[in-house]
Protein backbone atom coordinates (compact mmCIF):
# COMPACT_ATOMS: atom_id res chain seq x y z
CA UNK A 1 0.00 0.00 0.00
CA UNK A 2 0.84 3.76 -0.47
CA UNK A 3 -0.21 6.46 1.48
CA UNK A 4 -0.44 10.21 -0.55
CA UNK A 5 0.27 13.11 2.27
CA UNK A 6 -1.32 16.10 0.93
CA UNK A 7 -0.12 19.13 2.79
CA UNK A 8 0.95 22.67 2.50
CA UNK A 9 3.90 24.75 4.06
CA UNK A 10 1.13 27.55 5.37
CA UNK A 11 -0.95 25.15 7.13
CA UNK A 12 -0.44 24.96 10.70
CA UNK A 13 -2.16 21.38 11.13
CA UNK A 14 -0.30 19.86 8.50
CA UNK A 15 2.64 20.84 10.50
CA UNK A 16 1.81 19.10 13.47
CA UNK A 17 1.43 16.17 11.60
CA UNK A 18 5.06 15.97 9.75
CA UNK A 19 6.67 14.90 13.36
CA UNK A 20 3.88 12.08 13.69
CA UNK A 21 4.15 10.99 10.20
CA UNK A 22 8.08 11.13 10.66
CA UNK A 23 7.87 8.73 14.12
CA UNK A 24 4.91 6.02 11.97
CA UNK A 25 7.56 5.78 8.72
CA UNK A 26 10.54 5.01 11.33
CA UNK A 27 8.28 2.68 12.98
CA UNK A 28 6.85 1.06 9.73
CA UNK A 29 9.59 1.01 7.32
CA UNK A 30 8.25 -0.87 4.62
CA UNK A 31 5.47 1.84 4.26
CA UNK A 32 5.31 3.41 1.20
CA UNK A 33 4.26 7.44 1.53
CA UNK A 34 4.70 10.32 -0.35
CA UNK A 35 4.01 14.02 0.52
CA UNK A 36 2.94 16.42 -1.94
CA UNK A 37 2.38 20.20 -1.67
CA UNK A 38 -0.92 21.31 -2.30
CA UNK A 39 0.03 24.26 -4.12
CA UNK A 40 2.46 22.39 -6.13
CA UNK A 41 -0.28 19.67 -7.41
CA UNK A 42 -3.29 20.82 -8.13
CA UNK A 43 -4.36 18.69 -10.51
CA UNK A 44 -3.90 16.05 -7.89
CA UNK A 45 -5.90 17.84 -5.19
CA UNK A 46 -8.66 17.91 -7.80
CA UNK A 47 -8.21 14.45 -8.67
CA UNK A 48 -8.94 13.29 -5.51
CA UNK A 49 -11.40 16.57 -4.66
CA UNK A 50 -10.01 18.01 -1.43
CA UNK A 51 -10.78 21.08 -0.08
CA UNK A 52 -9.18 20.50 3.21
CA UNK A 53 -5.89 20.18 4.89
CA UNK A 54 -3.84 17.83 5.95
CA UNK A 55 -5.32 15.15 3.95
CA UNK A 56 -4.10 11.51 3.50
CA UNK A 57 -4.98 9.04 0.63
CA UNK A 58 -4.69 5.24 1.08
CA UNK A 59 -4.01 3.72 -2.14
CA UNK A 60 -4.34 -0.21 -2.20
CA UNK A 61 -1.73 -2.30 -4.55
CA UNK A 62 -3.59 -1.47 -7.65
CA UNK A 63 -3.05 2.11 -7.24
CA UNK A 64 -6.70 3.23 -6.23
CA UNK A 65 -7.84 4.90 -3.22
CA UNK A 66 -8.78 2.43 -0.72
CA UNK A 67 -9.32 5.05 2.07
CA UNK A 68 -8.66 8.41 3.36
CA UNK A 69 -8.59 10.43 6.30
CA UNK A 70 -8.71 14.18 6.45
CA UNK A 71 -7.33 16.84 9.05
CA UNK A 72 -5.58 16.50 12.15
CA UNK A 73 -5.34 12.38 12.92
CA UNK A 74 -4.33 10.95 16.14
CA UNK A 75 -1.51 8.77 15.75
CA UNK A 76 -3.41 5.74 16.50
CA UNK A 77 -6.16 5.95 14.36
CA UNK A 78 -3.01 6.29 11.58
CA UNK A 79 -2.03 3.26 12.36
CA UNK A 80 -5.05 1.86 12.31
CA UNK A 81 -6.17 2.77 9.02
CA UNK A 82 -2.62 1.48 7.93
CA UNK A 83 -2.97 -2.10 9.62
CA UNK A 84 -6.49 -2.71 8.03
CA UNK A 85 -5.75 -1.84 4.59
CA UNK A 86 -2.53 -3.26 4.74
CA UNK A 87 -3.46 -5.91 2.93
CA UNK A 88 -5.42 -4.91 0.39
CA UNK B 1 -35.84 110.71 59.54
CA UNK B 2 -36.53 113.15 56.87
CA UNK B 3 -38.50 111.59 53.66
CA UNK B 4 -35.34 111.94 51.83
CA UNK B 5 -33.43 109.89 53.93
CA UNK B 6 -36.15 107.42 54.07
CA UNK B 7 -36.54 107.60 50.34
CA UNK B 8 -32.52 106.85 49.41
CA UNK B 9 -32.66 103.98 52.28
CA UNK B 10 -35.70 102.49 50.67
CA UNK B 11 -33.87 102.83 47.03
CA UNK B 12 -30.43 101.84 48.23
CA UNK B 13 -32.76 98.52 49.87
CA UNK B 14 -34.31 98.06 47.02
CA UNK B 15 -31.34 97.96 44.88
CA UNK B 16 -29.49 95.78 47.10
CA UNK B 17 -32.16 93.12 46.71
CA UNK B 18 -31.93 93.66 43.13
CA UNK B 19 -28.29 93.16 42.95
CA UNK B 20 -27.78 90.22 45.37
CA UNK B 21 -31.17 88.22 44.92
CA UNK B 22 -32.81 88.98 42.07
CA UNK B 23 -31.98 86.56 39.27
CA UNK B 24 -29.71 84.42 41.20
CA UNK B 25 -32.28 82.92 43.20
CA UNK B 26 -35.63 81.76 42.82
CA UNK B 27 -38.24 83.23 44.90
CA UNK B 28 -40.56 80.66 47.00
CA UNK B 29 -43.02 80.01 44.78
CA UNK B 30 -40.81 80.10 41.27
CA UNK B 31 -40.69 76.99 39.73
CA UNK B 32 -37.06 74.95 39.95
CA UNK B 33 -35.68 74.45 36.71
CA UNK B 34 -34.27 70.73 35.70
CA UNK B 35 -32.36 70.42 32.64
CA UNK B 36 -31.76 67.03 31.08
CA UNK B 37 -29.06 66.36 28.32
CA UNK B 38 -29.80 63.01 26.81
CA UNK B 39 -29.19 61.20 23.51
CA UNK B 40 -32.15 59.37 22.00
CA UNK B 41 -31.43 55.72 21.95
CA UNK B 42 -29.34 55.82 25.18
CA UNK B 43 -30.60 53.37 27.49
CA UNK B 44 -29.08 55.46 30.88
CA UNK B 45 -31.19 58.17 29.29
CA UNK B 46 -34.68 56.79 28.59
CA UNK B 47 -34.40 55.68 32.63
CA UNK B 48 -34.12 59.19 33.82
CA UNK B 49 -36.61 60.86 31.37
CA UNK B 50 -39.24 58.14 32.91
CA UNK B 51 -37.77 59.28 36.39
CA UNK B 52 -38.31 62.56 35.82
CA UNK B 53 -41.20 62.09 34.45
CA UNK B 54 -42.46 60.99 37.47
CA UNK B 55 -41.17 63.66 39.67
CA UNK B 56 -42.34 66.06 37.53
CA UNK B 57 -45.71 64.41 37.71
CA UNK B 58 -45.50 64.61 42.06
CA UNK B 59 -43.78 67.82 42.23
CA UNK B 60 -45.88 70.64 40.15
CA UNK B 61 -42.94 73.02 41.10
CA UNK B 62 -40.95 71.50 39.00
CA UNK B 63 -39.63 72.60 35.53
CA UNK B 64 -38.24 70.08 32.91
CA UNK B 65 -36.44 71.00 29.94
CA UNK B 66 -35.27 68.06 27.82
CA UNK B 67 -32.24 68.66 25.28
CA UNK B 68 -31.96 66.14 23.14
CA UNK B 69 -28.28 66.05 21.92
CA UNK B 70 -27.74 63.40 19.06
CA UNK B 71 -29.82 64.77 16.61
CA UNK B 72 -30.52 68.37 17.46
CA UNK B 73 -27.63 70.29 16.41
CA UNK B 74 -28.59 73.53 18.50
CA UNK B 75 -29.11 71.64 21.51
CA UNK B 76 -25.68 69.94 20.86
CA UNK B 77 -24.08 73.56 20.63
CA UNK B 78 -25.89 74.33 23.75
CA UNK B 79 -24.41 71.18 25.68
CA UNK B 80 -21.31 72.69 24.59
CA UNK B 81 -21.47 76.17 25.61
CA UNK B 82 -22.75 75.11 29.38
CA UNK B 83 -19.67 72.50 29.22
CA UNK B 84 -17.80 76.05 28.73
CA UNK B 85 -19.83 77.96 31.16
CA UNK B 86 -20.63 76.13 33.61
CA UNK B 87 -17.47 73.55 33.74
CA UNK B 88 -19.81 70.60 33.17
CA UNK B 89 -17.79 67.23 31.79
CA UNK B 90 -20.09 67.13 28.35
CA UNK B 91 -18.17 63.43 27.46
CA UNK B 92 -21.03 61.78 28.27
CA UNK B 93 -25.01 61.73 28.67
CA UNK B 94 -27.50 61.71 30.58
CA UNK B 95 -26.17 65.27 31.99
CA UNK B 96 -28.25 66.91 34.38
CA UNK B 97 -28.24 70.75 35.53
CA UNK B 98 -30.24 72.02 38.77
CA UNK B 99 -28.81 75.48 39.62
CA UNK B 100 -25.56 74.82 40.42
CA UNK B 101 -25.13 71.32 40.33
CA UNK B 102 -24.52 68.84 37.49
CA UNK B 103 -25.24 65.51 38.05
CA UNK B 104 -23.41 62.70 35.20
CA UNK B 105 -24.98 59.08 34.61
CA UNK B 106 -27.99 58.12 35.73
CA UNK B 107 -28.02 54.80 37.93
CA UNK B 108 -31.47 54.17 39.09
CA UNK B 109 -33.82 56.07 41.20
CA UNK B 110 -31.94 55.04 44.87
CA UNK B 111 -29.21 56.29 43.34
CA UNK B 112 -28.81 59.34 41.10
CA UNK B 113 -32.74 59.84 41.26
CA UNK B 114 -31.59 60.62 44.96
CA UNK B 115 -28.96 63.12 43.92
CA UNK B 116 -31.44 64.87 41.47
CA UNK B 117 -34.13 65.49 44.09
CA UNK B 118 -31.32 66.28 46.83
CA UNK B 119 -30.20 68.95 43.95
CA UNK B 120 -34.10 70.31 44.05
CA UNK B 121 -34.34 70.75 47.73
CA UNK B 122 -31.17 71.97 47.84
CA UNK B 123 -32.51 74.60 45.46
CA UNK B 124 -35.85 74.93 47.40
CA UNK B 125 -34.59 75.85 50.48
CA UNK B 126 -31.88 78.07 49.72
CA UNK B 127 -32.61 79.45 45.78
CA UNK B 128 -30.52 78.51 42.57
CA UNK B 129 -30.09 80.50 39.31
CA UNK B 130 -31.24 78.44 36.30
CA UNK B 131 -27.98 78.81 34.44
CA UNK B 132 -28.83 77.08 31.39
CA UNK B 133 -32.18 79.29 31.01
CA UNK B 134 -29.84 82.09 31.47
CA UNK B 135 -27.05 80.80 28.70
CA UNK B 136 -30.66 80.42 26.67
CA UNK B 137 -31.82 83.71 27.77
CA UNK B 138 -28.13 84.70 26.53
CA UNK B 139 -27.32 86.14 29.60
CA UNK B 140 -23.94 86.23 31.13
CA UNK B 141 -23.14 83.60 33.42
CA UNK B 142 -21.37 84.20 36.74
CA UNK B 143 -17.52 82.76 36.29
CA UNK B 144 -18.02 81.83 40.39
CA UNK B 145 -21.45 79.37 39.02
CA UNK B 146 -18.46 77.75 36.77
CA UNK B 147 -16.06 76.54 39.73
CA UNK B 148 -18.88 75.21 41.85
CA UNK B 149 -20.66 73.37 39.25
CA UNK B 150 -17.33 71.70 38.39
CA UNK B 151 -16.74 70.92 42.05
CA UNK B 152 -20.43 69.78 42.32
CA UNK B 153 -20.06 67.67 39.42
CA UNK B 154 -16.89 65.67 41.09
CA UNK B 155 -18.85 65.45 44.10
CA UNK B 156 -21.84 63.27 42.75
CA UNK B 157 -19.38 61.37 40.43
CA UNK B 158 -16.71 60.71 43.59
CA UNK B 159 -20.58 59.96 45.64
CA UNK B 160 -21.94 58.02 42.37
CA UNK B 161 -18.32 56.00 42.82
CA UNK B 162 -19.35 54.88 46.13
CA UNK B 163 -23.06 53.95 45.43
CA UNK B 164 -22.01 51.37 42.56
CA UNK B 165 -20.19 48.75 45.38
CA UNK B 166 -20.97 46.16 43.19
CA UNK B 167 -18.53 43.79 43.90
CA UNK B 168 -18.06 40.26 43.30
CA UNK B 169 -15.99 37.29 45.48
CA UNK B 170 -13.68 35.12 43.32
CA UNK B 171 -12.02 32.64 45.07
CA UNK B 172 -8.59 32.85 43.91
CA UNK B 173 -8.82 36.87 43.21
CA UNK B 174 -10.40 37.72 46.07
CA UNK B 175 -13.21 41.22 46.35
CA UNK B 176 -13.19 42.69 42.65
CA UNK B 177 -14.85 45.10 41.48
CA UNK B 178 -17.03 44.87 38.70
CA UNK B 179 -16.77 48.26 37.26
CA UNK B 180 -13.04 47.97 37.04
CA UNK B 181 -12.99 44.89 36.12
CA UNK B 182 -15.09 44.64 32.93
CA UNK B 183 -13.31 46.22 30.41
CA UNK B 184 -10.15 44.49 30.36
CA UNK B 185 -12.05 41.18 30.93
CA UNK B 186 -13.77 41.80 28.22
CA UNK B 187 -10.98 42.93 26.07
CA UNK B 188 -9.19 39.82 26.95
CA UNK B 189 -11.77 37.58 25.93
CA UNK B 190 -12.43 39.02 22.95
CA UNK B 191 -8.87 39.38 21.59
CA UNK B 192 -7.75 36.42 23.05
CA UNK B 193 -10.91 33.98 20.50
CA UNK B 194 -9.75 36.69 18.27
CA UNK B 195 -6.37 35.47 18.31
CA UNK B 196 -7.21 32.19 17.72
CA UNK B 197 -8.81 33.47 14.30
CA UNK B 198 -6.85 31.72 11.60
CA UNK B 199 -7.24 34.01 8.73
CA UNK B 200 -4.16 35.28 8.78
CA UNK B 201 -2.43 32.85 10.88
CA UNK B 202 -1.40 30.83 7.54
CA UNK B 203 0.35 34.03 6.64
CA UNK B 204 2.95 33.65 9.57
CA UNK B 205 3.60 30.30 9.12
CA UNK B 206 4.55 30.88 5.69
CA UNK B 207 6.98 33.29 6.38
CA UNK B 208 8.27 31.31 9.24
CA UNK B 209 9.31 28.74 7.01
CA UNK B 210 11.10 31.75 4.06
CA UNK B 211 13.15 32.85 7.25
CA UNK B 212 14.27 29.49 8.66
CA UNK B 213 16.12 29.06 5.23
CA UNK B 214 17.67 32.48 5.52
CA UNK B 215 19.67 30.50 8.25
CA UNK B 216 21.15 34.05 9.32
CA UNK B 217 19.16 33.88 13.02
CA UNK B 218 19.67 37.82 13.50
CA UNK B 219 18.17 38.57 10.36
CA UNK B 220 15.52 36.19 11.00
CA UNK B 221 14.54 37.41 14.29
CA UNK B 222 14.73 41.21 13.22
CA UNK B 223 12.44 40.53 10.09
CA UNK B 224 9.89 38.11 11.98
CA UNK B 225 9.67 41.04 14.64
CA UNK B 226 9.33 43.67 12.08
CA UNK B 227 6.38 41.79 10.53
CA UNK B 228 5.11 41.07 13.94
CA UNK B 229 4.94 44.35 15.27
CA UNK B 230 3.79 45.93 11.62
CA UNK B 231 0.94 43.53 11.87
CA UNK B 232 0.02 44.64 15.10
CA UNK B 233 0.27 48.46 14.35
CA UNK B 234 -2.04 47.74 11.29
CA UNK B 235 -4.74 45.78 13.41
CA UNK B 236 -4.20 48.67 15.74
CA UNK B 237 -5.11 51.32 12.76
CA UNK B 238 -8.30 49.50 11.74
CA UNK B 239 -9.52 49.05 15.53
CA UNK B 240 -8.22 53.02 15.81
CA UNK B 241 -10.51 53.89 13.25
CA UNK B 242 -13.46 51.73 14.18
CA UNK B 243 -13.59 52.88 17.11
CA UNK B 244 -13.75 56.55 15.98
CA UNK B 245 -16.74 55.79 13.42
CA UNK B 246 -18.09 54.84 16.66
CA UNK B 247 -17.23 57.59 18.97
CA UNK B 248 -18.38 60.27 15.79
CA UNK B 249 -21.75 58.80 14.97
CA UNK B 250 -22.52 58.21 19.13
CA UNK B 251 -25.23 55.79 20.31
CA UNK B 252 -27.35 56.35 17.76
CA UNK B 253 -29.58 53.49 17.70
CA UNK B 254 -29.33 52.04 14.05
CA UNK B 255 -25.53 51.77 14.48
CA UNK B 256 -26.29 49.61 17.71
CA UNK B 257 -28.58 47.63 15.63
CA UNK B 258 -26.30 47.41 12.52
CA UNK B 259 -23.61 45.90 14.96
CA UNK B 260 -25.86 43.44 16.74
CA UNK B 261 -27.05 42.16 13.19
CA UNK B 262 -22.87 41.66 12.12
CA UNK B 263 -22.79 40.31 16.02
CA UNK B 264 -25.72 37.88 15.26
CA UNK B 265 -24.74 36.73 11.90
CA UNK B 266 -21.13 35.90 13.05
CA UNK B 267 -22.22 34.32 16.18
CA UNK B 268 -24.37 31.80 13.80
CA UNK B 269 -21.09 31.64 11.02
CA UNK B 270 -18.75 30.68 13.93
CA UNK B 271 -21.12 28.05 15.68
CA UNK B 272 -21.98 26.63 12.34
CA UNK B 273 -18.33 26.42 11.51
CA UNK B 274 -17.77 24.52 14.78
CA UNK B 275 -19.90 21.95 13.64
CA UNK B 276 -19.45 22.34 9.89
CA UNK B 277 -15.39 21.77 9.94
CA UNK B 278 -15.24 18.61 12.35
CA UNK B 279 -12.30 17.60 10.65
CA UNK B 280 -10.13 20.39 12.15
CA UNK B 281 -8.32 20.94 8.45
CA UNK B 282 -7.26 24.17 6.54
CA UNK B 283 -9.64 24.83 4.03
CA UNK B 284 -8.33 26.04 0.60
CA UNK B 285 -9.23 29.35 -0.53
CA UNK B 286 -8.85 31.94 -3.05
CA UNK B 287 -5.92 30.05 -4.15
CA UNK B 288 -4.82 32.94 -6.48
CA UNK B 289 -4.51 35.38 -4.34
CA UNK B 290 -2.52 33.03 -1.93
CA UNK B 291 -0.03 32.41 -4.21
CA UNK B 292 0.40 35.75 -5.68
CA UNK B 293 1.02 36.53 -1.71
CA UNK B 294 3.54 33.87 -1.61
CA UNK B 295 5.44 35.27 -4.43
CA UNK B 296 5.97 38.63 -2.85
CA UNK B 297 7.07 37.12 0.44
CA UNK B 298 9.94 35.06 -0.84
CA UNK B 299 10.87 38.44 -3.51
CA UNK B 300 10.87 40.81 0.12
CA UNK B 301 13.18 38.20 1.62
CA UNK B 302 15.66 37.83 -1.35
CA UNK B 303 16.42 41.28 -0.71
CA UNK B 304 20.05 41.43 -0.01
CA UNK B 305 19.73 44.76 2.16
CA UNK B 306 18.12 43.98 5.35
CA UNK B 307 16.35 47.13 5.69
CA UNK B 308 14.63 46.70 2.09
CA UNK B 309 13.60 43.63 3.07
CA UNK B 310 12.48 45.06 6.32
CA UNK B 311 10.14 47.68 4.34
CA UNK B 312 8.67 45.56 2.27
CA UNK B 313 7.49 43.06 5.15
CA UNK B 314 6.14 45.90 6.83
CA UNK B 315 4.08 46.77 3.61
CA UNK B 316 3.15 43.09 3.09
CA UNK B 317 1.75 43.11 6.73
CA UNK B 318 -0.63 45.94 5.82
CA UNK B 319 -1.62 44.36 2.45
CA UNK B 320 -2.60 40.60 4.25
CA UNK B 321 -3.97 42.53 7.37
CA UNK B 322 -6.09 44.25 4.40
CA UNK B 323 -7.09 41.27 2.86
CA UNK B 324 -7.89 39.56 5.58
CA UNK B 325 -9.80 42.61 6.72
CA UNK B 326 -13.25 41.01 6.17
CA UNK B 327 -12.56 37.94 7.63
CA UNK B 328 -11.38 38.96 10.74
CA UNK B 329 -13.61 42.84 11.10
CA UNK B 330 -16.75 40.99 12.96
CA UNK B 331 -14.96 40.74 16.55
CA UNK B 332 -12.73 43.80 16.42
CA UNK B 333 -16.11 45.85 15.03
CA UNK B 334 -18.25 44.52 17.73
CA UNK B 335 -15.59 45.34 20.44
CA UNK B 336 -14.85 48.68 19.08
CA UNK B 337 -18.57 49.47 19.38
CA UNK B 338 -18.74 48.16 23.25
CA UNK B 339 -15.86 50.73 23.81
CA UNK B 340 -17.51 53.54 22.25
CA UNK B 341 -20.65 53.14 24.56
CA UNK B 342 -18.26 53.16 27.30
CA UNK B 343 -18.03 56.06 29.23
CA UNK B 344 -13.88 56.08 29.56
CA UNK B 345 -11.45 59.02 29.21
CA UNK B 346 -9.97 59.43 25.86
CA UNK B 347 -6.85 57.91 26.29
CA UNK B 348 -8.26 55.02 27.92
CA UNK B 349 -9.55 53.60 24.35
CA UNK B 350 -6.49 53.64 22.96
CA UNK B 351 -4.42 51.98 25.64
CA UNK B 352 -7.69 49.11 25.82
CA UNK B 353 -7.13 48.91 22.12
CA UNK B 354 -2.95 48.46 22.74
CA UNK B 355 -3.72 45.83 24.87
CA UNK B 356 -6.73 43.96 22.43
CA UNK B 357 -4.02 43.86 19.55
CA UNK B 358 -1.12 42.48 22.34
CA UNK B 359 -3.34 39.33 23.43
CA UNK B 360 -4.52 39.07 19.74
CA UNK B 361 -0.65 38.91 18.64
CA UNK B 362 -0.01 36.43 21.62
CA UNK B 363 -0.30 33.76 19.82
CA UNK B 364 1.84 34.66 16.82
CA UNK B 365 4.62 35.55 18.97
CA UNK B 366 4.60 32.84 20.81
CA UNK B 367 5.05 30.66 17.49
CA UNK B 368 7.46 32.80 16.32
CA UNK B 369 9.79 32.51 19.51
CA UNK B 370 9.17 29.10 19.63
CA UNK B 371 10.54 28.01 16.03
CA UNK B 372 13.55 31.39 16.16
CA UNK B 373 14.49 28.85 19.51
CA UNK B 374 14.02 25.67 17.96
CA UNK B 375 14.53 26.55 14.49
CA UNK B 376 11.40 24.22 13.76
CA UNK B 377 8.42 25.87 12.53
CA UNK B 378 4.99 24.42 13.87
CA UNK B 379 1.38 25.18 14.16
CA UNK B 380 -1.09 25.60 17.23
CA UNK B 381 -3.76 22.71 16.46
CA UNK B 382 -6.47 23.67 13.93
CA UNK B 383 -8.52 22.35 16.97
CA UNK B 384 -7.92 25.03 19.35
CA UNK B 385 -9.49 27.62 16.47
CA UNK B 386 -12.27 25.50 15.92
CA UNK B 387 -12.85 25.38 19.57
CA UNK B 388 -12.16 29.21 19.87
CA UNK B 389 -14.57 29.85 16.84
CA UNK B 390 -17.31 28.17 18.72
CA UNK B 391 -16.35 30.15 22.37
CA UNK B 392 -16.56 33.13 20.06
CA UNK B 393 -19.83 32.91 18.34
CA UNK B 394 -21.38 32.40 21.65
CA UNK B 395 -19.96 35.25 22.89
CA UNK B 396 -21.11 37.34 19.78
CA UNK B 397 -24.36 35.71 20.16
CA UNK B 398 -24.53 36.76 23.84
CA UNK B 399 -23.26 40.36 22.84
CA UNK B 400 -26.09 40.56 19.91
CA UNK B 401 -28.80 39.80 22.73
CA UNK B 402 -27.30 42.51 24.87
CA UNK B 403 -27.20 45.49 21.77
CA UNK B 404 -30.28 44.35 20.88
CA UNK B 405 -32.44 43.97 24.44
CA UNK B 406 -29.99 45.24 27.61
CA UNK B 407 -27.41 47.80 26.04
CA UNK B 408 -26.44 49.22 29.40
CA UNK B 409 -25.15 45.73 30.66
CA UNK B 410 -22.26 46.65 27.59
CA UNK B 411 -21.69 50.60 29.19
CA UNK B 412 -18.93 50.58 31.41
CA UNK B 413 -17.19 53.15 33.25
Amino acid sequence: MKVLKFGAVWCPGCLLMRPLWDEIEEEMPWLETEYLDVDENPALVKKYELDTFPAFIFLNKSGEEATRLIGEVKKEKIIETIEANRDK
Amino acid sequence: MSNKLKTLLATLLLLAVVLTGWGTARAEDDPVSVNLFYGRGCPHCAKEIEFLGELEMENPDLEVRYFEIYFNESNAKLFQLAGQKLGIDVSAVPMTVVGNESISGFGGAETTGKKIEDAIDNCRQEGCKDNIGAILAGEEVNIETADSAEQSSAESDANDEESIPEEIDLPLFGTIKTKDFSIPVLTILIAGVDGFNPCAMWVLIFLITLLLGLKDRRKMWILGIVFLAASAGVYYIFMAAWLNIFLFVGAIFWVRLAVAAVALVGGIYSIRSFYVNRDSGCKVTNTEQRKKLTDRFREVLNRRSLWWAAIGLVGLAFLVNLIELLCSAGLPAIYTNILSMSALPASHYYWYLLLYCLIFLADDIIIFALAMVTLKVTGVSTKYGRWASLIGGVIMLLIAVMLLFFPELLMFG
